[in-house]
């Protein structure tokens, strides 16, 4: 309040202040005198230099402070901008010491004596305090006292103490920073004055907003605020959670930001192929493993879930387990343990069907999943690529000021350095234009030495089985063990060797590295396959020799049973065969338990050769590289062996393939889906280490944006040619007669036809015949592939229909922008023509202040003013042209005038 | 079928059999094409040279002096350095600095304009006359050569070219370092480059730094820090702190496909 009074100047009444306050100042101590002169030298630097920097950069100013007329808080923003934080600090200090001061003096003069001066003091504050209402309203036009008013409220004003047309100032003042807040973007400021500004109004808010309500009001409202802080930090929080509740999201977000979209590409599908196997195992584990485990009949109680007598011995030795013969081949790992029986336990579960129905359905799932997800990754890509302003978008938007913890600071930016590099390549690539008739050639001939190796090294495959064949005919024994293992060998070694002379060959190309990266993936895919279906023709060939073996089989068993059953007769007649264990009852192959061994051991070997080349290819390479540097003749590092980059095309190939395994060999073997998880679980882990620990991004890091739907494309294509032979199977071959859940049928998928006879009611038999009629499933055939034509034509006329709005939409753009320009040009145009006016009525107003400063000062000087007024009024006469303008602390003015 | 399979089969005694060994076939393809400027480069520096050795009687660096001294014009710089180009990418191979990476060479001197050069490794005289060619005037140039003959047929090289304001220092350059102070009354360098023995950059680099020769915003350039590779000297300067550094990449000299690179460093002195 005492600043407020004292700011009015040029009332009697105020003469009258000034003389009890000089009085009081009289009586104070000498301290303040010089605190006031130090302070007085320092204000009318001050002045001097606002004025010097009015006149030099006069319609700068003008255009600022027209803007600063909205905002609540003009003069101390536009002071800060004026001068230094420090500078203002210390001001304030002063301000406040001198503030002390006074307060002390006057307690001090109260304290004296003289109730009637004291007494006039209470009467002359209360004067006072009436005289700033009136003023208040009289001078609510000029906006500065507003400004200055605020000012001495941000200094001294308790929000407890505040009457209501004050509240409603308050309240208007901090509207007023909130737009401002609001629009600060939009001003066209410099970056340091908006940071400043945009702080202060923050304060201001934060400080004042809770004040406005009353009493109640003002709690609830503090407490709302309080509530939306808690709720947006209980957002940010859940947001984090979630992520970290994506399981390996972290890992994989650190190696994209290192090794780019690429690399991490590879382990999103590794993740999702996680995903899928967990279902995949969740099925054959809760509906075929655990009821046969629990409800089933215990181990030994039939021949098919015993180890036979001749196997016994060795059955627990590790090198047979390692293999899955001996007790592990007796289990409910493999098809052959499983009973016959048409329902088991006292939940009457319904084992055969649930056995052939969870076969058919991880096939089915697992296309559905394929499909849905091709799907929806071909709608992500289509849509929205807006590529203007790429690199614009990159350097300014990239960073992440949330960021708080310094490793995560490295690894965004080690991803914007990625991003940028990716960019720049596809830039790159973008334009380039080389000798395309050179190229082309190049790139048949490249096609044309792939083409040669794949047929060499397919007929190499071929002319291997073909000898291995032979051998076998010879007896195994006659051989050596290279011999004996030539179609493994040649098979891994060319898996390993050819696509590397792929990638050699593929530099002739010159492709974009994606196009590359597809190219390599189609080329060993076609190598790999081959290596596949000559996996599946031998295997075809041993199930033919296990059948051969069955009948005879077969037949032995029926004499064995009628030598049996003649001798329990001649000895004795009521119990029959009851002594025989069933370890030593002769069985049948069983070629089912067979085919699942083999894919079982196909699965382990293949683990762990990739383990093994992990191990060495990559840490032992990156070991040595890393330590024989210090004592070798040429740089390792950066020379000849160096690091090994992370190979994408062969380990998403690898992860492939072996998904294929498990989709053919699933049916004989449930745990194939548990021994994937597994095998994936570590692998994830195994393999996010080396990428980190040895591996060094690719030269050209590029982005895989296409990628990850060829990756679905190719498991597709494995997932059907991989439920090709194991359909099949299923089909054209019979059960095996003593193991199997199907074992007594003629077909493994009679189980359908026999459940539907004698669980179903009749009706329901009957009309699932009339459904599965031919007459009525061709139709509905041909009705599908209708339905699937049309909506293909309408999705695509849809597409096109997208395709013109987007150009629609991008012709309007730079229509509008076209527009926008000339507006812009337009209107700079009259500014500028404005500012020109503006500066010249500057000049003078100038003049004419001039002239009525001098006036003034004589006038002044009769009071003994300092110069410091002087200027205080130059710049009150020059803010009646620049509106918004005002000086910084008028308030402290007064205070001056005392000497 | 295949004769090869049949000849090892016939071996009774292998133990690996032919088709395991065709197998082996891409890998080694593989090997060749990726690292074929190895194997030309091997048999150019080293196969031929040996050849050559034994035919001429004559060192590889009298070869490329007679070769320069009948195809370049004398007194003219270019056209000696254009005539050790062509020698050296025809002919046979000599480790020149080459016109690529030179030309990076030329660019920083240009822009440094040295006063007192010092190039360790003179070798045949390639590298000290590309220096001297953009060096300002009243510049000199000390260039130090371990090899007596290599020094010798510099020597001509640089007279050849026609200039004489520089000096040839014949002695190995850690024992030539020290003593420059002494000897050749040398206050500061300006300007060193470094392509002699690459196990050498690091000693050296260290004794210039103890000799006090070098000032803030000296240039020290490295030649082949990649290639065939100074890996304790990058090391060193990582970890040193006393040079602002950078690689400029580039390829071997007169070939294409191995990569190379030259440090270049300056010196900021001791904080």
């Amino acid at each position: 309040e005492r600043h407020r009074g004292k700011r009015r100047d040029g009332d009697g009444e105020k003469k009258k202040r000034k003389k009890r306050r000089r009085k009081g100042a009289h009586r104070a101590e000498e301290g303040e005198d010089e605190v006031q002169t130090r302070h007085e030298r320092r204000e009318r630097e001050k002045r001097r230099r606002a004025k010097n920097d009015q006149e030099a950069k006069g319609r700068e100013r003008d255009e600022e402070e027209r803007v600063q007329t909205t905002s609540g808080k003009v003069a101390k923003t536009k002071k800060n901008i004026r001068n230094e934080n420090t500078r203002r600090r210390v001001e304030e200090e002063e301000v406040e010491v001198e503030e002390r001061l006074e307060k002390r003096k006057k307690k001090h003069g109260s304290a004296k004596k003289e109730e009637k001066k004291e007494d006039e003091g209470k009467q002359m504050v209360k004067e006072k305090e009436r005289e700033v209402k009136k003023k208040k309203h009289k001078k609510e036009t000029s906006e500065e006292e507003d400004d200055k008013e605020e000012d001495s409220k941000d200094e001294e004003m308790r929000p407890e103490c505040l009457t209501p047309e004050e509240l409603e100032k308050l309240k208007e003042a901090v509207d007023e920073r909130k737009k401002l807040i609001q629009s600060l973007r939009g001003k066209p400021w410099p970056m340091k004055k908006k940071l400043v500004t945009l702080r202060e109004s923050q304060e201001f808010v934060e400080k004042y907003e809770g004040a406005l309500g009353k009493g109640k009001g003002r709690k609830l409202y503090a407490y709302k605020v309080m509530m939306t802080k808690k709720w947006m930090k209980f957002q940010r929080d859940f947001e984090n959670f979630k992520t970290a509740c994506i399981p390996w999201e972290m890992k994989i977000k650190e190696i994209e930001s290192h090794f780019g979209s690429s690399v991490a590409s590879y382990f999103i599908f590794l993740r999702w192929m996680y995903g899928i196997n967990m279902i995949l195992f969740g099925l054959t584990f809760g509906l075929v493993m655990v009821p046969e485990a629990l409800m089933g009949r215990p181990y030994g109680s039939m021949p098919r879930k015993t180890v036979p007598r001749s196997e016994e011995t060795s059955a627990m030795d590790f090198a047979v387990l390692w293999d899955f013969g001996g007790y592990a081949q007796y289990s409910v790992l493999f098809y052959g343990f499983y009973n016959n029986q048409r329902a088991i336990g006292w939940l009457k579960f319904r084992m055969p069907l649930s056995y052939f129905l969870v076969g058919v359905g991880t096939v089915a799932y697992s296309y559905m999943v394929v499909i849905r997800t091709m799907a929806r990754n071909a709608n992500e890509s289509g849509v929205g690529d807006d590529n203007s302003f790429n690199f614009s978008w990159k350097m300014f938007t990239s960073w992440d000021y949330l960021i708080g913890n310094p490793e995560t600071a490295d690894n965004k930016f080690a991803s914007i350095t990625t991003s940028f590099k990716e960019a720049i390549l596809e830039e790159q690539e973008s334009h380039k234009d080389d000798n395309i008739h050179l190229t082309r050639f190049l790139r048949v001939l490249a096609n044309f030495l792939v083409l040669c190796c794949l047929a060499g090294s397919g007929y190499l495959i071929y002319f291997v089985v073909r000898r291995s064949q032979k051998f076998a005919l010879d007896g195994l024994e006659n051989h050596t063990w290279w011999e004996r293992n030539e179609v493994n060998m040649v098979m891994s070694l060319l898996g390993m060797f050819c696509p590397m002379l792929f990638d050699v060959i593929s530099t002739l190309e010159n492709y974009h590295p994606r196009v590359a990266l597809q190219w390599q993936l189609g080329r060993i895919f076609a190598l790999f396959l081959g290596n596949l279906y000559t996996f599946i023709i031998a295997l075809m060939d041993e199930i033919n020799l296990k059948r051969e073996e069955e009948k005879i089989v077969k037949f032995n068993i029926t004499t064995w049973e009628a030598s049996l059953y003649n001798g329990t007769i001649s000895e004795n007649s009521t119990a029959p065969s009851i002594t025989i264990n069933p370890a030593d009852v002769p069985r049948g192959p069983c070629w089912e338990t067979m085919v699942g061994q083999e894919f079982v051991r196909l699965i382990i070997s293949d683990t762990m050769t990739t383990y093994i080349t992990l191990l060495i290819g990559d840490f032992l390479r990156a070991v040595l590289v890393r330590f024989l540097n210090y004592c070798w003749c040429w740089d390792l590092e950066a020379g000849f062996p160096s690091y090994s980059e992370f190979d994408v095309s062969g380990n998403v190939l690898g992860l492939i393939f072996n998904q294929g395994m498990i989709w053919m060999g699933a049916f004989y073997a449930p745990c194939l889906p548990a021994l994937n998880v597994l095998r994936l679980h570590v692998s994830m882990y195994l393999q996010c280490w080396a990428v980190m620990c040895c591996n060094v991004p690719q030269e050209r890091v590029f982005k895989a944006s296409g990628s990850n739907n060829f990756y679905m494309a190719m498991l597709l294509v494995i997932l059907f040619l991989s439920t090709l032979p194991a359909i099949y199977t299923i089909v054209t071959i019979p059960p095996s007669f003593d193991c199997g859940p199907f074992s007594g049928k003629n077909r493994m998928f009679d189980v359908i036809h026999e459940t539907l006879e004698s669980d179903f009611p009749a009706w329901f038999s009957k009309v699932f015949s009339y459904a599965s009629n031919p007459g009525l499933v061709l139709p509905f055939i041909l009705l599908m592939v209708l339905a699937i034509y049309y909506l293909q034509s309408t999705s695509k006329s849809y597409r096109q229909a997208n395709v013109e709005l987007k150009k629609k939409l991008q012709t309007q753009n730079e229509e509008n922008k076209k527009k926008n320009k000339r507006a812009a040009l337009k209107a700079q145009m009259d500014l500028e023509e404005a500012r020109k006016a503006a500066s010249q009525a500057a000049e003078e107003q100038k003049n004419n202040n001039a002239s009525l400063q001098g006036q003034e000062d004589r006038q002044l000087l009769a009071s003994r003013a300092p110069g410091p007024r002087t200027y205080h009024h130059g710049n009150h006469g020059a803010s009646g042209y620049l509106p918004g303008f005002s000086e910084p602390r008028m308030c402290r003015v007064p205070s001056l005038q005392r000497h | 079928k295949s004769v090869i399979i049949t000849v090892v089969i016939g071996n009774s005694g292998m133990m690996v059999s032919g088709a395991i060994a065709l197998a082996f076939l891409p890998l080694l393809l593989t090997l060749i094409i990726r690292y074929r400027y190895y194997f030309v480069l091997l048999y150019r520096a080293v196969l031929v040279r040996i050849w050559k050795d034994c035919i001429t009687g004559l060192t590889r660096e009298e070869r490329a002096y007679q070769y320069v001294l009948t195809h370049a014009t004398p007194g003219d710089p270019d056209s000696i350095l254009e005539a050790f180009d062509v020698w050296c990418s025809k002919v046979e191979f000599i480790s020149n600095i080459g016109p690529k990476k030179g030309k990076i060479l030329d660019r920083l001197l240009m822009e440094q304009s040295p006063l007192t050069v010092l190039e360790l490794g003179a070798h045949c005289g390639y590298s000290t006359v590309r220096i001297a060619r953009s060096l300002p005037l009243g510049a000199r140039l000390y260039s130090i050569e371990m090899d007596q003959r290599n020094a010798a047929i510099a020597e001509k090289i640089i007279r050849l070219a026609g200039f004489d304001d520089d000096t040839l220092i014949v002695n190995p350059s850690d024992e030539v370092i020290p003593r420059l102070r002494s000897d050749y009354n040398l206050e500061r360098l300006d300007f060193v480059f470094m392509d002699h023995w690459k196990k050498c950059y690091l000693p050296d680099l260290q004794t210039l730094e103890g000799s006090g020769l070098l000032g803030k915003g000296s240039m020290i350039l490295a030649d082949n820090v990649l290639f065939p590779g100074a890996p304790k000297f990058l090391r060193h300067l990582r970890r040193s702190g006393l040079y602002q550094w950078k690689i400029h990449r580039a390829t071997l000299e007169y070939s294409k496909g191995i990569r190379d690179g030259m440090a270049e460093l300056v010196y900021q002195g001791v904080k």
